[in-house]
């Protein structure tokens, strides 16, 4: 661990180790200083007192001339090992007495010398006078050994040991403590690798302490939270921003397939009006020369017509389309008799079905099969099935058209013997002006919109159309699915439903409109049929109306100035006089959500502007006829204007 | 040369015949030293001073040399704050009022007397023939074989005269003869 980290925990142990061998070098030279100058002045002042108590004791003896005692006194400095010799002088400078440290080499003088103490090499000499009655009566001299440098040389020794015995501690006691220092750091570095390595921003450091390393630990953690989060916000919104990106490239895609298909639609849509008007031009040239051959003309003119019908029915067709695609095409549905629906379609191909010399085979159940549907638009799909087969099959060919019950549904077959389609193609030829064969040398060339209309029909009825074909030349089958009515038709007499024009008339009528055109058109048109029919331009004004009017159905636009519609309606709702009368939406807007607010606001229908006279006389004639209520008081009309 | 050889020759042959004649005379002198430097190793109870500052006494019987002796080394010299007065006795003249009693070796006959006498005095009875401790004396001055003039001490006589001894001074007696319990 030591050797792997080489930082923090190595420079602790060294800060801790420097730290002591400076402290003790610095205290072994104190001490060596100190003791150098003590040295000298303890050893002088012990000898000097050596001396002294020598003198003391020697007086008497010197007094009453007894040098046997005299050295007996000397004698006693044998308990100091460092003493070499020391002597007594009497009082006129002769020896008295001396002592001789065994095995010593050391001398004294024969005479004394200067009092006082001096050192010489490694010997020390001190000389005292010998006083008695403040009277000298001798001296006193002692050699002793002086040990400053053997007594450095142990010191050095010992520091030295001292040093090794305390470096030794040290690191021990470092090497222990030293881990609450840095094992924190350590686990801070441990992690930061691992969240290098890893890029998991997840990983946090355990708090162990509550020192400046702690509050690392703490600012570590958080940063690694606030770098984990940024992460997160940064990959989160790349993964948004490619997600965008994908499906921005899709759009372009789409969007540049689909104007590449409004070329091609302009150019075979040129091509496809064009076809007609040089027939109608021949057909002109020929009324012009025809004048005296009626038989030349009468066909000119079949010709002419069957060319203007078929831009007609282009004209339809593609307007329809239009419709279905702006959601602006509103299904009338009633209740339905398949067949009848069949033989419609089938009157109106079987023209160009004759045309084409095809043999035309129809197979139909004998019971009825009842639909929720609108009959016309039926007729248009199966119309358009129909004139495709003839279209793409070679004349003399075979169509058979066939009508199932399976489960609840009703399936509907037109086979053909035609020219087949590639099985590629099979979902594209429901595309808008998709061509199964795309070259000039096409026999007869639709505009390839019947079949996106057939398509789009069904599946407003809640159907599905599909195409099958074996492959090319091996004829083509288109199969219609279409939900069956839950109950069986209402037999609704042909009586009943024939005069339109009396039920539609009789009954008051309110309409309000800011368009003054549209609503005084449509006030002329309903009076003309026998109405009594008011007019308001905006919403304040026809609820004044409805209240003094209190009609039996009221037309009312969405979008007014002062009170829309929506609010109108609910107003209206709400005065108990006219919680019967027949409300109904006049709006440009036909989605879903805009029927909604119209039956959440109070109204009983919604028509899609424009709106057809048809759709309104069978309004008027599904109401019911109150005799009584048109009998009963009414509010005075003269408060109206019409 | 030679006549430092001879002057050398001469001074040694005229010491030696001087200590030969002269024995006597140096016995006497460091005999003299002792009594005087006796005064600082004994203490001598308060009672026996008139005054602080009244002067040691020291009596000399039997010994007119020492008395001599005496009067020369303690001249212009004092022991502590007092002077030293040397007292020269006459045969019959009462031994009173002295810290010193020196009995010289004529006068030995009488010292067991004089001690008598002393006895319970703060008189320091010093002598100078063998066997005076027994006749009451307390310190007595003899001469050891090396020559040297030593003494012996009894502690009873110093103790019965009210006199305390420094250790310092039995360290160097030759011998002493202790006191009482």
């Amino acid at each position: 661990m030591l050797r792997t980290v080489r930082s923090i925990r190595d420079k602790v142990m060294y800060v801790v180790l420097a730290t002591t061998f400076v402290a003790l070098v610095v205290a072994a030279v104190a001490l060596v200083v100190y003791e150098t100058v003590t040295y000298r002045d303890a050893t002088i002042a012990d000898l000097t007192t050596q001396a002294d108590l020598i003198a003391i004791t020697s007086a008497p003896a010197l007094s009453f001339n007894d040098p046997a005692a005299a050295s007996e006194n000397l004698s006693m400095l044998r308990v100091r090992p460092g003493v070499l010799a020391a002597s007594v002088y009497g009082r006129g400078g002769e020896l008295f007495a001396i002592y001789r440290k065994p095995d010593a080499r050391a001398e004294v003088p024969e005479r004394p010398e200067a009092d006082g103490a001096r050192v010489a090499g490694d010997r020390i000499v001190v000389q005292q006078p010998i006083v008695e009655r403040g009277e000298r009566v001798g001296t006193v001299y002692i050699v002793a050994q002086y040990e400053l440098m053997r007594r450095l040389g142990n010191y050095l020794v010992i520091l030295g040991a001292v040093l090794v015995l305390s470096l030794g501690v040290a690191f021990i006691v470092s090497a222990l403590m030293q881990a609450t220092v840095t094992a924190p750091i350590l686990e801070v570095t441990d992690v930061a690798e691992r969240v290098i390595d890893q890029r998991d921003f997840s990983l946090r450091v355990k708090r162990s302490s509550d020192d400046e390393v702690g509050t690392l630990v703490d600012a570590f953690n958080a940063m690694l939270a606030e770098v984990g989060r940024r992460a997160d916000e940064i990959e989160a919104s790349n993964r948004s921003l490619q997600t965008e990106m994908v499906e921005r490239r899709s759009a372009e895609d789409a969007l540049r397939a689909a104007d590449r298909r409004k070329d091609e639609f302009l150019a075979t849509l040129a091509h496809e009006l064009r076809n007609p008007l040089a027939p109608l031009r021949n057909g002109l040239a020929l009324l012009k020369l025809a004048s005296e051959r009626p038989d030349l003309a009468r066909d000119a003119r079949d010709m002419m017509e069957r060319q203007l019908d078929q831009m007609v029915r282009l004209v339809d067709d593609l307007l329809d389309v239009s419709r279905i695609a702006t959601g602006k095409l509103a299904l009338r549905r009633a209740r339905i008799d398949l067949k009848d629906v069949i033989a419609a379609a089938v009157e109106t191909a079987r023209p160009f079905i004759a045309a084409r010399s095809h043999r035309l085979e129809i197979a139909l159940p004998d019971g009825p099969l009842p639909l929720e549907a609108d009959a016309t638009r039926l007729a248009q799909v199966f119309a358009n099935l129909l004139n495709n087969a003839a279209r793409y099959t070679e004349p003399g060919g075979r169509i058979t058209i066939d009508a199932q019950v399976e489960g609840r549904e009703v399936v509907v077959r037109v086979v053909d013997t035609g020219i087949g389609i590639d099985p590629a193609m099979l979902d594209r030829v429901f595309e808008l002006f998709a061509q199964a064969d795309q070259s000039l040398e096409r026999p007869t060339a639709g505009l390839g919109v019947g079949l996106t209309l057939a398509r789009a029909l069904v599946a407003l009825h809640g159907g599905a159309v599909v195409a099958r074909s074996e492959g090319s030349g091996k004829g083509s089958e288109f199969v219609v699915r279409l939900p069956l009515a839950a109950r069986p038709i209402a037999t609704v007499p042909e009586s009943q439903r024939q005069p339109s024009g009396l039920r539609s008339a009789g009954h008051r009528v309110l309409v309000v409109d800011d368009n003054r055109d549209f609503a005084s058109s449509l006030a002329m048109l309903l009076s003309e049929l026998g109405n009594e029919v008011r007019v308001a331009n905006d919403g304040a004004q026809g609820l004044d109306e409805a209240k003094a009017f209190v009609p039996q159905v009221a037309f009312l636009d969405i979008g007014m100035p002062k009170l829309n519609g929506y609010r109108l309606a609910e107003m209206m709702r709400a005065e108990s006089a006219l919680a019967h009368t027949h409300l109904v939406a006049l709006t440009g807007w036909g989605q879903e959500k805009d029927r909604r607010a119209a039956q959440d606001a109070g109204f009983d229908r919604h028509l899609v502007k424009p709106v057809k006279l048809e759709q309104i006389l069978d309004i008027l004639e599904t109401l019911p006829t109150r005799e009584g209520s048109s009998a009963g008081p009414r509010p005075d009309a003269g408060a109206s204007s019409s | 040369m030679v006549a430092v050889v001879r002057t050398a020759v001469a001074i040694v042959a005229l010491a030696a015949s001087a200590l030969a004649f002269a024995q006597a005379p140096l016995e006497r002198a460091v005999k003299a030293a002792y009594v005087y430097k006796f005064l600082a190793y004994v203490d001598w109870p308060a009672t026996a001073f008139d005054a602080p500052d009244a002067p040691f006494v020291i009596g000399v019987l039997g010994s007119e040399a020492i008395a001599d002796e005496l009067r020369q080394i303690v001249a212009g010299r004092s022991v502590g704050e007092r002077a030293v007065q040397i007292k020269r006795l006459r045969e019959g003249e009462p031994a009173t009022g002295l810290h010193v009693l020196f009995v010289g070796r004529p006068e030995t006959a009488r010292l067991a007397a004089l001690a008598r006498s002393l006895h319970g005095q703060p008189t320091l009875v010093v002598s100078e023939s063998p066997g005076a401790l027994g006749a009451g004396s307390t310190i007595n001055l003899v001469v050891a074989t090396d020559g040297r003039v030593r003494f012996e001490i009894a502690l009873d006589a110093a103790e019965h005269n009210g006199l305390r001894l420094s250790s310092r001074l039995l360290a160097l007696a030759q011998s002493v003869r202790p006191g009482g319990p």
